[in-house]
């Protein structure tokens, strides 16, 4: 038998349920300190090897807020962008070069060493038509991959889960955080989410009475089984319930369900964290600990296909130009650090990730200092066997080219889709988006 | 639609979905006085709560500090060091409050004898989603709280003008920044989306339109308040939802609050806060009618929800999942504790998925099956054993120690950085002062409970249930009860903790 981590009186257990989650922001150094209990009772890392589980695997990292494009990759050699920016306009001398025309947000270093090391593709101009100026409708259409004018019930790798993934595990999607992102929202639900490994678990005192096993934690157990029948066909009482939807069973049906998950993928958690190590240094941030999660698993051979971890903050409607930097920088950071651990680890060959945000901003700065709400944005995808360099066309910034005040898009996100679930996942992308998205060169 | 609910049908169970839903429920002593009340006059005490006065005072700081004002706006002739430093202590200072605040309104919610009207200003916290993350004023946010609860029930037009001046939501949706020259259309959008009418009932020229009539109105930093300035108004001719005019911003909500689908939106909302699903269609025309017959005041319509027959309809009554403050604070109320320290709370809600004065984005937070992720819930599980047998000492910068290095102005990370670490052991020492503040159980049971199983079990079902345990759950809890020997106090805490561990005790 192995030995349980297990806390040794009750006090101290008590300060790991309370403070569990509060050290996941509070203190950038919560995971070390996690691994390095798990890690006694990791049984090596060779074990991912053994289980056969070396399928590709993506990543989704969402740019909450709106981001603004033009700031992020920018045509600092055009006249018409600096004449709609005097103030946030940023010039030639300032931004990192990528041609004659563009160049990346001086922010950006670590994105402009992937770019130059051929592991950065820039997707120019995505959108989709008849953009959507709102957040949250905006957030729901890239999520659920819909046309703008219709609401569509499931996340678009919710329908990959449930065409590709079927009767396999919850854990098949890890969403880092403590929401179910729409995205993930499937006629058979699927995906977990966490954001602490070692509080991710029924604690106990782990002082059970002399001679018992700890008859608590077995009662608990008990008491979030769903019938088996009933979680195998979810035509039944068990109705089928998306991530965090609308609800066709009962408040107390989802409850259980989502109570059975959290147990089995529990379980699995615990044993997988503990095999890994990182091996580069993250930014202490919410996205710098995000993706340092997300590469222990990997490394410690979690059999899921899609990550999704989440950075806020685009929203910059006032004073844009310092906040934006330094949320590019974190993301550039971190993403850079998440590279160089997955190469160490000898992963990076099967990761690839995308990062994407609801809309890109007007092409005019505003009064405050700040862009209002948009439209097309450039993408990132990065990873070792991407097809780095620039992708697609940068829309025209000429007036009359504009539609109200905003960029139109030149690919639609769709596209991009079509092209990591076939290329990437090798899902046939038909099925899954309702329509044939012409594929462009990523992968 | 609509009808009363019959007396008869008025008993322990129908009184306690009331007082979850209308409040943030209670131990049976105070269910099993509302059911002695009727169904009418139950209603009544808690939506006529202006009769019960509201002794909780402000805040200390809550008051204008001229003087920190003074500082702050000579802050300009100050170094680039000094500035930096005046600005962090600000930082360090505002976050304090915060902590104050959170707790000071979480008391409320605990103990204050209004509970309808804390439940309703929960509900215009999380509908006006305002977040201090980037208002960064605690006092602001104290402010537009205490708007929240003088208007939580009275008239929707009057709450709306004043939520659009109130300085935390001026800072929040920029509208302090817009001017006529370059408009900011983040509030004149949010405003028509996300708190009155919905998505697709107005069109982008309305928001542009909307936007240029709320210009001049803006905050004041130096006087801590809203101003409307003249000069920053754009006096020009607007056309908002076809209609034509030299609107201003009062205008423009007058304009909004007029349209047929502002009504059906609130009231709709209303009733999915309060029964946990969607109105039929009948039901929510009903609402709307009621709502605009009554002249757009909430007082009615509530009374009215909480009379009806459709709110203790068998597919609303425990079929909502808890948001986590309800969770919270109906289960320090049902097992009859006090609430664990501000800081606690604070963290026990975030990781629930919950922060306080600081709603996820200006949608506020998803209600219902929303809240249950496989992370959240672990944490409710977790988190129960926190309340059962009380919180550790030493968490959160409590212990002896961190509060001296506080005083001191020192760093604060040493008390709530090492939770394993020697700073926060020390009190293990020989004569710490135990765990505070579990539950009591000679309090909340009687001798027959504590000394009978399948009493006490019975007991545990009525007071954090309301209802029976399913067969096979109600097995598990008498086998783990059994296999403990006879009744003792660590089984019985051990049992609570298990009905707060199961997937029932999620929803009431």
């Amino acid at each position: 038998m192995k030995k349980e981590l297990t806390f040794q009186t009750r006090r101290e257990f008590l300060r790991h349920a309370v403070l569990g989650g509060a050290l996941t922001w509070t203190v950038p150094a919560f995971l070390a300190h996690t691994f390095a209990a798990l890690a006694a009772q990791g049984t090596g890392r060779r074990v991912q090897a053994a289980t056969g589980r070396d399928g590709t695997i993506l990543v989704v990292l969402q740019m909450a807020g709106g981001n603004d494009g033009l700031n992020t990759v920018v045509p600092y050699a055009n006249d018409e962008y600096h004449r709609a920016r005097p103030r946030l306009g940023l010039a030639g001398d300032k931004v990192l070069k990528l041609t004659d025309e563009l160049g990346l947000n001086p922010a950006l270093v670590g994105f402009k060493a992937l770019y130059d090391g051929g592991q950065l593709a820039i997707v120019q101009g995505v959108g989709y038509p008849n953009p959507n100026r709102s957040h949250f409708r905006s957030t729901e259409i890239w999520q659920t991959a819909s046309e703008a004018n219709r609401s569509e019930r499931y996340g678009w790798i919710g329908r990959y889960f449930d065409a590709a993934c079927g009767g396999g595990d919850a854990d098949v999607g890890v969403s880092v955080g403590r929401q179910m992102p729409q995205a993930f929202r499937a006629k058979r639900p699927k995906g977990i989410s966490l954001d602490n490994p070692q509080t991710y678990r029924f604690m106990t005192s782990g002082r059970p009475r002399p001679g018992q096993k700890d008859a608590l934690e077995e009662s608990f157990r008990k008491l979030n089984q769903v019938d088996e029948a009933a979680a195998e066909h979810p035509g039944g009482t068990l109705a089928a319930i998306g991530g965090a939807g609308p609800v066709d069973g009962s408040a107390l049906d989802f409850v259980e369900r989502t109570a059975l998950e959290a147990q089995v993928s529990s379980d699995r958690i615990r044993a997988i964290a503990g095999r890994g190590t990182n091996q580069a240094a993250y930014p202490a941030s919410n996205l710098g600990n995000s993706l340092r999660l997300v590469a222990r698993l990997i490394g410690g051979g979690m059999p899921t296909r899609v990550y999704y971890v989440s950075q806020g903050g685009y929203d910059t409607h006032t004073n844009q130009l310092a906040a934006q930097e330094r949320l590019l920088k974190d993301l550039s950071d971190s993403v850079q650090a998440f590279v160089k651990d997955l190469k160490a680890q000898g992963q990076l060959a099967r990761v690839l990730l995308m990062t994407f945000s609801e809309f890109g901003r007007r092409v005019a700065e505003n009064a405050s200092g700040g862009t209002d709400h948009g439209a097309a944005a450039p993408l990132f995808v990065v990873g070792e066997r991407v097809k780095a360099g620039l992708v697609g066309r940068h829309p025209s910034l000429a007036p009359d080219q504009l539609f109200r005040g905003d960029l139109k898009h030149t690919l639609d996100f769709r596209s991009v889709y079509a092209t990591l679930l076939e290329d990437w996942l090798e899902t046939p992308s038909l099925p899954l988006l309702g329509k044939a998205f012409p594929k462009i060169g990523l992968v | 639609m609509l009808r009363p609910l019959a007396a008869e049908k008025w008993d322990y169970g129908s009184a306690a979905h009331l007082l979850n839903r209308a409040g943030f429920g209670g131990p049976p002593g105070e269910i099993e006085a509302l059911v002695a009340l009727g169904p009418e006059q139950a209603v009544d005490r808690l939506v006529n709560y202006e009769e019960i006065p509201d002794l909780t005072p402000a805040p200390e700081w809550a008051k204008p500090d001229p003087e920190r004002a003074r500082q702050l706006a000579g802050a300009q002739r100050l170094s680039v060091e000094e500035r930096q430093k005046l600005q962090r202590e600000e930082q360090q200072r505002q976050r304090e409050r915060l902590a104050e605040l959170r707790g000071w309104w979480l008391q409320r919610m605990a103990r204050g004898a209004r509970p309808l009207q804390e439940k309703m200003v929960l509900f215009w916290h999380g509908h006006f989603a305002t977040s201090f993350e980037k208002v960064r004023d605690a006092t602001l946010m104290w402010r537009q709280n205490e708007t929240f609860r003088r208007r939580a029930t009275g008239n929707w037009l009057e709450l709306l003008i004043e939520t659009a001046k109130d300085p935390a939501m001026l800072i929040w949706l920029d509208q302090a920044q817009s001017r006529k020259e370059r408009p900011n259309e983040n509030f004149a959008r949010e405003v028509m989306e996300l708190f009155t009418l919905g998505e697709g009932e107005f069109t982008e020229e309305d928001v542009a339109q909307g936007a240029r009539a709320l210009t001049g109105w803006t905050f004041d930093r130096a006087g801590q308040r809203f101003v409307n300035r003249p000069t920053w108004h754009d006096t020009g001719h607007k056309v908002i939802f076809g209609k034509e005019g030299n609107f201003d911003g009062e205008d423009f909500l007058e304009l909004i609050v007029a349209r047929p689908a502002a009504g059906r939106f609130i009231t709709r909302k209303l009733w999915r806060f309060f029964a946990g699903t969607e109105p039929s269609e009948e039901l929510a025309a009903a609402l709307a009618s009621l709502f605009r017959r009554s002249g757009n005041e909430f007082k009615p319509l509530l009374r009215a929800i909480f009379r009806s027959e459709e709110f203790y309809s068998p597919r609303v009554r425990r079929n909502q999942v808890k948001s986590p403050v309800q969770w919270l604070i109906g289960s320090v109320r049902m097992l009859e504790r006090e609430l664990p320290p501000p800081e606690v709370c604070a963290a026990m809600l975030r990781s629930m998925g919950q922060d306080l004065f600081a709603p996820p984005n200006v949608k506020g937070w998803e209600e219902g099956v929303g809240w249950i992720t496989t992370n959240t819930l672990m944490a409710r599980y977790n988190q129960a054993a926190v309340l059962v047998y009380g919180e550790p000492d030493g968490v959160a910068g409590r212990a002896p120690a961190a509060q001296t290095a506080r005083g001191a102005g020192a760093k604060r990370k040493g008390g709530a950085g090492q939770p394993g670490g020697a700073a926060a052991t020390s009190p293990e020492a020989p004569g710490a002062r135990p765990a505070a503040g579990g539950v009591e159980v000679k309090r909340i049971l009687s001798d027959a409970q504590r000394s009978s199983k399948e009493e006490l079990i019975g007991a545990l079902e009525q007071r954090l249930l309301q209802a029976r345990l399913k067969p096979e759950h109600r097995r598990v809890l008498r086998e783990y009860l059994d296999s403990q020997g006879a009744l003792d106090e660590a089984g019985i805490l051990n049992a609570i903790r298990l009905v707060m561990s199961t997937p029932e005790y999620q929803v009431a």
